[in-house]
């Protein structure tokens, strides 16, 4: 066998092996923005505009504080009510509570504390596009995240106005979006009282602004550190029960294998799961643009964002060989542990050629980014977080 | 008649305030090609959500277009009749397809 027929067995063989197993390489970077802009928003990646699901382009994530209208958007239920008469919207908190409460928005803003905290929201599927094979979902690329600083009062303050009785267990939370008919399965999620914490807030405001419509205007819930799937857009309902209410967005979707590599194959689904809720340590290079020309000589500038689930970001470093050895990378400052955190890494490079650009980010708990294709694939397509990669070409 | 417009003034400022936000969602379509068979995408899939979602899963094969056929069925409710059903994969196959 000679080495051309060797080199094309192997591929033969490759991909006959990762038919069977499931395979991980960068996401797509891609795509194109859309001509048409919504509501509030500058034009972005446009999957579909029923439910309207938006992408933030990839050279947006250059700050650590990415803008409303260029905030990423993804609904689950197509009909989604306008709330123009926001003197007529309340947040219903009922079950397992001494004093039920309705609260209008005027209610929430003057009788609770403000409180704020700047924060990742990451949808689940983020980066989706990775896996191989297509895991169901929207395929996206890096962009279906973001970081606002949100406003509003602390989930705690609302429960303990409406006391919990001793049966209180489980917090359903439900929001304004709708399915066409009552028999399919609507968008709700559920929190165990023993995951609340003093950071989960009912927000109202994003960035100082009203929260964007197509974002969950007038309420939304914020659960710093935790994927998007559990940030119930459109917030109007808290229902406090003593058994867990079986869902099927809790039960069947967002849910990763429950096993050491949180991994599976595609023809055997593992059996033991668990919903999605921390997310880990991840970053992206915004800047410059995958495949970007420049010529030899000149300087660049890398540019991203790193976060992870609320340890905060010690260092990101990036690699110009493959991964052989590593470089740390000026950190911007921190505005929070849940928040983006900026780096930056000047070069220039001499030699013509393609150059391989890697980074990696580490939070403070010590973890670590792994290479694309040392994480396992799992059926839904969660919780990609590997090494970035660009490749320039310098001329 | 004076005192009447002056509350008509009077009540539309506050509507004005109390309506804050007017959302007007924009009109996009995403147009899949049409074939015969266009009115039985038309049927099952549109109750919930644009083609996008079908273009945006590019080409697949046809046991990963089934599983969606049927997840879309037994879970989110479509309409789809078992002569529906052969219809949308054939569908599915023809524009989205691919063997493998």
């Amino acid at each position: 066998m000679n080495r051309r027929h060797f080199l094309r067995f192997s591929a033969v063989a490759a991909t006959s092996l990762y038919a069977s197993q499931g395979f991980v390489t960068q996401p797509k970077d891609d795509q194109t923005v859309s001509e048409v802009a919504f509501a509030e928003k500058k034009p972005l990646i446009t999957y579909s505009n029923r439910p309207p699901l938006l992408e933030t382009p990839i050279e947006y994530f250059d700050r650590a504080v990415t803008p409303n209208e260029l905030f990423f958007v993804r609904w689950h239920m197509p009909i989604i009510p306008t709330v123009k008469w926001i003197d007529g919207f309340h947040l219903s908190v009922q079950g397992e509570v001494e004093n039920s409460l309705f609260l209008s928005m005027k209610n929430l803003k003057n009788d609770f504390t403000p409180v704020e905290i700047t924060a990742v929201v990451q949808c689940g599927g983020n980066s989706r596009s990775a896996f191989h094979p297509t895991p169901v979902g929207i395929q996206w690329g890096n962009g279906a995240m973001g970081c606002a600083k949100f406003k509003g009062v602390r989930l705690k303050e609302i429960l303990e106005k409406a006391k919990l009785t001793d049966n209180a267990k489980w917090l359903l939370f439900g929001g304004g979006d709708k399915p066409v008919k009552a028999d399919i399965p609507d968008f709700q999620r559920e929190l165990s009282i023993h995951e609340l914490r003093d950071d989960i807030i009912v927000a109202y405001e994003q960035n100082g602004e009203d929260i964007p419509f197509l974002n969950g205007y007038p309420l939304r819930l914020i659960i710093p550190g935790y994927f998007a799937d559990s940030w119930v857009k459109q917030l109007d309902s808290i229902t406090v029960t003593k058994e867990y209410t079986p869902s099927f967005f809790m039960d069947v979707a967002y849910r990763m294998p429950k096993n050491g590599c949180r991994c599976e194959e595609p023809q055997k689904k593992v059996k033991e799961s668990e919903p999605l809720s921390w997310m880990e340590v991840k970053s992206v290079i915004a800047k410059p643009k995958n495949h970007a020309k420049y010529k030899a000589g000149s300087n660049i500038q890398i540019k991203g964002v790193a976060f992870d689930g609320g340890s905060g970001i010690a260092k990101v470093e990036i690699s110009l060989d493959g991964g052989a050895s590593w470089k740390e990378t000026n950190l911007g400052k921190e505005l929070g542990k849940y928040a983006f955190r900026v780096f930056t890494y000047n070069l220039k490079p001499l030699n013509k050629g393609k150059l391989t650009i890697m980074a990696r980010a580490t939070n403070n708990k010590g973890q670590t980014q792994p290479f694309a294709h040392e994480i396992g694939w799992n059926h839904g397509g969660y919780a990609y977080n590997g090494i970035d990669t660009i490749e320039l070409e310098i001329v | 008649m004076k005192k009447f417009f002056l509350v008509f003034a009077l009540l539309g400022t506050l509507q004005a305030k109390t309506y804050t936000k007017d959302v007007v969602m924009p009109n996009m379509s995403f147009s899949i090609p049409v074939d015969k068979n266009i009115i039985v995408m038309q049927r099952n899939c549109q109750w919930c959500h644009s083609y996008g979602y079908i273009i945006n899963m590019g080409k697949q094969n046809e046991a990963f277009w089934r599983h969606i056929v049927h997840k879309m069925r037994d879970t989110f409710k479509a309409p789809i009749s078992e002569q529906d059903e052969k219809i949308v994969l054939e569908y599915l196959m023809k524009y989205f397809g691919k063997q493998d």
